[in-house]
Parts: structure tokens; sequence; C-alpha cells
């Protein structure tokens, strides 16, 4: 069993550690017998997206982000021909934002971006960084994270999150959705190693990525090791008397 | 008449303040409320200097100001720390005569990065030193991007840019800004320096103006280093003052061709902070005789390294501050650099102590592998987070025989009291480190 990950920009796009959900992911698919290549793509590269099962993209400075932008536009129709034909795709944090029509910069200037779902994005110049608890209708628990957004995304139909607990959802506040799901895209504002703070999420997307390659269902998915109790813990301090589950 | 009542009412609240022992914002904060423009109607001393940036300011602070002192000038300095606009108030107003007129030649401030450009609505430094710009208490911050576009709104033409050369994005103040009014301090290439990037990011990767492809001739340590933009032209500026030879291992530092210095505390982090308050007490007219007089083996009386006894151990706690990899990653470089043998404690167990978060993201920044030297016999991780500790080495290449997790900090402290003999180095931040110190003898 084989198959490769794409990790676009992961100079210059992991700006919460990131990189590690690439890493988590690829511990848990070769503890499963499974062999991982880690393809990168850099800003001056064509990316290789007729050969990705994952492509992940994680977040970066709003400057960062319409750099990637600009890196990316040109080979849109390329990933759409991998979506189309179910490659598994992960976009955390503000690169979330680019799967969308628009991001309208603080300074009022509009950046036309992938437009794969018609939501548009507007950023401020204030950002509220603060810690979530949320729940999604494909997980079982509680999702947590932390969020770090200086904008607001208008016009999801379909979000990744349902409710979000703590934290703000994608138009800006509280008790709202949040994040984006459209077959196997899947996009939060989520920033950091998601992956690692959610094993649910972690094997949630392993199952589709064999789903994707054909391979039987797994009865069983690894637990690795203190990675159930770290996501427990971070669940106790967030959640508090409330941890009976999402 | 405002003014008048502001200064009074400063002074009472700071003295009372000071027989019950309470912080040093509040008078300010009323003073404040009394004359809101206060600040800017008080006659400031002829030198201000503010000093900003990601690490190093209380350390800059303090050295700037035992030099300044050691100079001749009487200096007022925001030592407690308190560095947003009402602790700044406090300090200027209670050092007022009631004339509104501030004693003393130089006002020294350390300045809080992001709230600087409030306070200096009101009066403009003379003098502006950024130390740098790091991933910093993201959970706040944002990211540096954005503290740079924070600070740079503090930012005046008349003042005097002193800047760290090595740093490619606290470069960047000196866009736009009067040549003649932006000195430099940085570090050559020397024993220290490597031709590839260390670490688990890399923020130099990319050119903060252009965002084209960085080069380096070499790196000091993290994105600090000698960098060039090939696409925008950025690059590192020739310095005014140089740290021209540097050995680490020894303690030696030289500081223009010309004036050696031993390190008391021999740490990359040392040698910046005392180039940058070497920069600008030169700069306020020091001379170099009196500034190495004041400088060589100067110990910080801040403490960021506390020495202690625990059993028959000998510990050393380096402060770490949580949700800052750089400084994490330039205390593990201090221990891999030690060689006895030794065991290391990293403690995560209240990520702040001025706010809640569960927000671990920062361990995946910092660069747990230097901790595989040899000398290194044992990690001990503890705390509430030692879970998120343990995944993050599960993904490093420090062997797993020698990482124990547990969450009592107290059962850590325990049994290092009854096991071994080992020097023992506690990596932590100003928030947890009492709770391991409290279980031992103080030097």
């Amino acid at each position: 069993m084989e198959l490769t990950i794409l990790h676009l920009y992961p100079d210059c796009m992991s700006l919460y550690g990131e990189y590690a959900n690439v890493a988590v992911l690829r511990r848990h698919l070769e503890a499963m017998g499974v062999s991982v290549t880690v393809d990168t793509t850099l800003f001056e590269d064509t990316p290789d997206f007729a050969h990705a099962d994952f492509i992940y993209m994680g977040a970066g400075t709003e400057r960062t982000q319409k750099a990637a932008l600009t890196a990316l536009l040109p080979h849109k129709e390329a990933l759409r021909a991998a979506i189309d034909r179910g490659a598994v795709v992960l976009f955390t944090g503000n690169a979330m934002e680019l799967l969308g029509a628009s991001v309208t910069d603080a300074a009022g200037r509009v950046w036309p971006c992938l437009a794969f779902a018609d939501f548009t994005t507007e950023e401020h110049d204030s950002r509220e960084p603060v810690d979530v608890l949320a729940c999604s209708d494909l997980l079982p628990g509680w999702v947590v994270g932390f969020m770090n957004k200086c904008s607001e995304t208008h016009g999801v139909d379909t979000p990744l999150i349902q409710h979000v607990e703590q934290g703000v959802g994608n138009e800006g506040n509280a008790a709202e959705p949040e994040g984006y799901v459209s077959g196997n895209v899947f996009a939060t504002h989520i920033t950091g190693p998601v992956l690692v703070k959610n094993p649910d999420f972690t094997d949630f997307l392993i199952r589709r990525i064999f789903e994707l390659k054909g391979w039987p269902a797994p009865e069983a998915l690894p637990a690795l090791p203190y990675e159930r109790e770290a996501y427990e813990a971070t669940v106790r301090g967030l959640a508090g008397p409330r941890c009976a589950g999402g | 008449m405002r003014l008048v009542l502001a200064v009074i009412l400063c002074k009472v609240l700071r003295f009372i303040g000071g027989l019950v022992g309470k912080g040093s914002s509040l008078p300010g904060q009323f003073a404040l409320k009394v004359c809101p423009g206060a600040l800017g109607r008080v006659k400031l001393p002829p030198h201000i200097i503010a000093v900003t940036g990601s690490n190093g300011k209380t350390s800059t602070v303090e050295m700037t100001a035992a030099i300044l002192k050691a100079g001749g000038r009487r200096v007022v300095y925001n030592k407690e720390g308190s560095n947003q606009i009402e602790g700044v108030a406090t300090l200027i107003l209670s050092n007022c005569t009631l004339g509104g007129k501030m004693r003393g030649d130089v006002l020294l401030l350390e300045s809080d990065e992001r709230y600087a450009r409030h306070t200096f609505r009101w009066f403009h430094p003379t003098h502006f030193v950024i130390t740098n710009l790091y991933r910093d208490q993201l959970t706040r911050n944002g990211h540096p991007e954005w503290v740079f576009d924070a600070v740079k709104a503090a930012i005046f033409p008349e003042t005097t840019l002193v800047l760290n050369a090595d740093d490619p994005l606290s470069s960047c103040f000196a866009i736009g800004h009067d040549p003649d009014k932006v000195k430099w301090f940085g570090l050559d290439e020397c024993s220290i320096s490597t031709k590839e990037h260390r670490g688990v990011y890399h923020d130099g990767a990319r050119c903060p103006v252009c965002k084209g492809r960085m080069e380096y001739t070499c790196y000091h340590f993290a994105h600090i280093g000698h960098y060039s933009c090939p696409a925008c032209g950025h690059r590192r500026h020739n310095t005014d003052f140089a740290a021209t030879a540097l050995d680490l291992k020894e303690g030696r530092l030289t500081i223009n061709g010309e004036t050696d210095i031993t390190l008391a505390f021999k740490s990359i982090y040392n040698v910046y902070n005392i180039l940058a308050a070497w920069s600008v007490c030169a700069l306020a007219g020091v001379d170099k005789e009196a500034m190495a007089g004041v400088i060589n083996n100067y110990m910080l009386k801040n403490g960021r390294m506390i020495t202690f006894r625990l059993g028959k151990h000998r510990g050393i706690l380096l402060t770490s501050k949580h949700e800052n990899s750089v400084a994490y990653d330039t205390n593990l470089a201090y221990i891999a650099g030690t060689d006895k043998p030794c065991t290391v404690l990293v403690i995560v167990d209240a990520i702040s102590r001025k706010y809640f978060t569960g927000e671990t993201s920062w361990l995946w920044d910092i660069d747990f592998d230097q901790l595989k030297s040899p000398n290194v016999q044992r990690v001990m991780l503890y705390g509430k987070y030692c879970n998120d500790l343990a995944v993050r080495f599960k993904y490093g290449q420090v062997p797993a025989d020698k990482v124990e997790v547990g969450e009592s900090i107290a059962t850590a402290a325990e049994y290092l009291k009854e096991n071994g003999d080992e020097d023992v180095y506690v990596v932590t931040c100003f928030s947890d480190r009492d709770k391991l110190l409290a279980h031992a003898e103080k030097d």
C-alpha cells in the first residue's frame, strides 16, 4: 500500500507548528503498513496534484497568504482535477479562505481566490486569538484547538463544524458553524496541529484516504501513545464539567 | 491644574502602592483619568530611549540603565517592566516636579511591542531600540508581521532607530526612514555561525518584503544571520556596532574589533542584548571604557537563570517563556553545549500566568532534538500538559528510553530528591517555575 501526501508551501504556510499535521498523518499511516511519500511544493514549483492522495496547506501571515494565493492560482485547474478525482484535501487556518471566491484585505483590496465555493472573506485590522471547543457531525467527540484569525467568512453553506461552543465561527461570532466541507475537501480556521490535537479527525481522514485508494476499510485504527491522553486533558481544560461529549 | 493634580495623585498612589507592595500601573491609570493628556504636557529629559521587541527587552533595559549610570547620567526607567501606557505614566509622573518637569537626563522605557503606539502618541522617543521580532505568545500577538505593523505605527521620523541587522523582519523598520537616523548592530560570521539553518521552522525562508526565496551566507540561530533576497534586494545592512568575534564556550565577545568582554551568561541572547545596550549607550555619548567596565561579567538582576539544590542535585533553572520557541531553543542549546551528564526537566503546567489557554501548538515549533546530545541522560516531561509534550517527543529523535512522563511536579521533585546526583536543568516559564522551586533549596 503506497500513497503520496502533497504539502503545499511548508516553508511559510506553517505558522503554528502545522507541519505536524503531515507528520502525524504519515506516522499513523505507516503504523498501518502504508508506505508514505511526502512531496513538498514551494511557490516557485509546479505542484504535482496528479499523483497526490492527500493535499495539505496550513496558515500563513496575511501577506504570506496572498503570496500563496498568487503561487497557487495558475495551478487551479490541476487542483480541481485532483479534487474531482477524490483526493482528500485539508486546508487549515487562513488557507481555508483561498478555497472561496475572494478575500478582501484590511486595506479594501479584493483578491480573487480559487472559487471552488461561493464564500467570501473579509479581513480586519483587529484579531481575536481564542481557544476552540466545537462539535462536528462527522466526528464523535469535541473538536478542540485554537483560532487566530482577523477575518470573517460569509456564505459557507456546508460547514465542517456545526456549532462552536467556545471560539468563533465563520462569521466571527460564537455559537456559529465553522469551516467548510465538500466531498473530500475539508477546511477549518482552527490553526496549529489540528490532527495531533484531534485524533478522531486523523482517524476520519485515514478512512477517507482508504476509501479513495480502494483499500479494504480498516477495522481498528492505531492509537499511538499519549495522543488520546493529551486530547482528553485539553477537553477537560476547555470543557470542564461539560466534557461528556460533543 | 489638572496636570499638577495628576502628578500629586500619581505620587501618592505610588507611595501607598509601595507600602502595600501593589503593582505599578494603577497610579498611572488613575492619573491619566484626571489628566488624559498628561504625558504630552510634561517636560521630558533630552534623551528618551525606548526598547521593544519580542525577546530581550528587560535585560537590554537593565544593562542600558547600568551603563548610562556608570557614564554619569541620571536615568529614570521602568525596572518593574510595567511596559504599557499606564505603567509608563506611573514612571514619568511620579518622577515629575509639580511644575511638570521630569527629573533625570535620560528616560529609558521598556515598551510593550503591541502597545508602543499608544504610549508614543503623546511623546516620541529620541532613540528606539528594536531587539528582534520572533514568534512569541501567538495566542495574544497573532504573528510576527502583525506585531511589526503595530510597532511601525509607533515610529516617527525624528526618532533614531537602533536595529538588529541580523533579523530580516525587524530590519524592515528602516524602509522609508531617514537612513541617517538608522543605526545597526549585529554579529559577524563567527564560531557559532552555520551554513545550514537550524530549528524546526524557518521564518527567514521568505523575504518579508516580497516573499521571494531568501538566501543566507550564514545563520547565527533561528532566522538570525546574514541574509539577502535576490528578488527585491532586501539584505542585511552593514553594522555600526558589531560583535566581531565570539566564543560562547569560553564566554568571550569582542565588540568592534577592539573591546573584549567576558560573558557572565554564555548565551547568544546575552550577546544580542549586550550589543543593543552598547549601541544605544554609545549613541548617547558614553565612552567605550565606561561601557566595557559595566558590561564585562555583568550579572543580570532580573535572573532568568536560577541555581538551586534538590537532594544531591545541583539545579539550574533556565526560564523559557512558554509560547516562545526561540527562548526554548536557546536554552536547549545551552544545555546541549554543557559537558557533564545531566537530567533535563521540562514543565508545562499553566501556559500563561495571566490568562487561561489550552493552546500547545508552540511545542511543535521547539527544536527538542537538541536534547539528543549524549550528556543528556534523561528527559522528564511534567505538568498538566505532559501528554502534549510526550506526543511532541514521539515525533523527535530523543530515544524513548530516556524520556519519562508524569503530571505531578511534586512527584518529579520528590523523585529527584531521593535519587541521583547529576546536574538537573529545569526548562520552564515564569508561570510554572515556582511549582518546582517550592521543593528546592535556593542557592
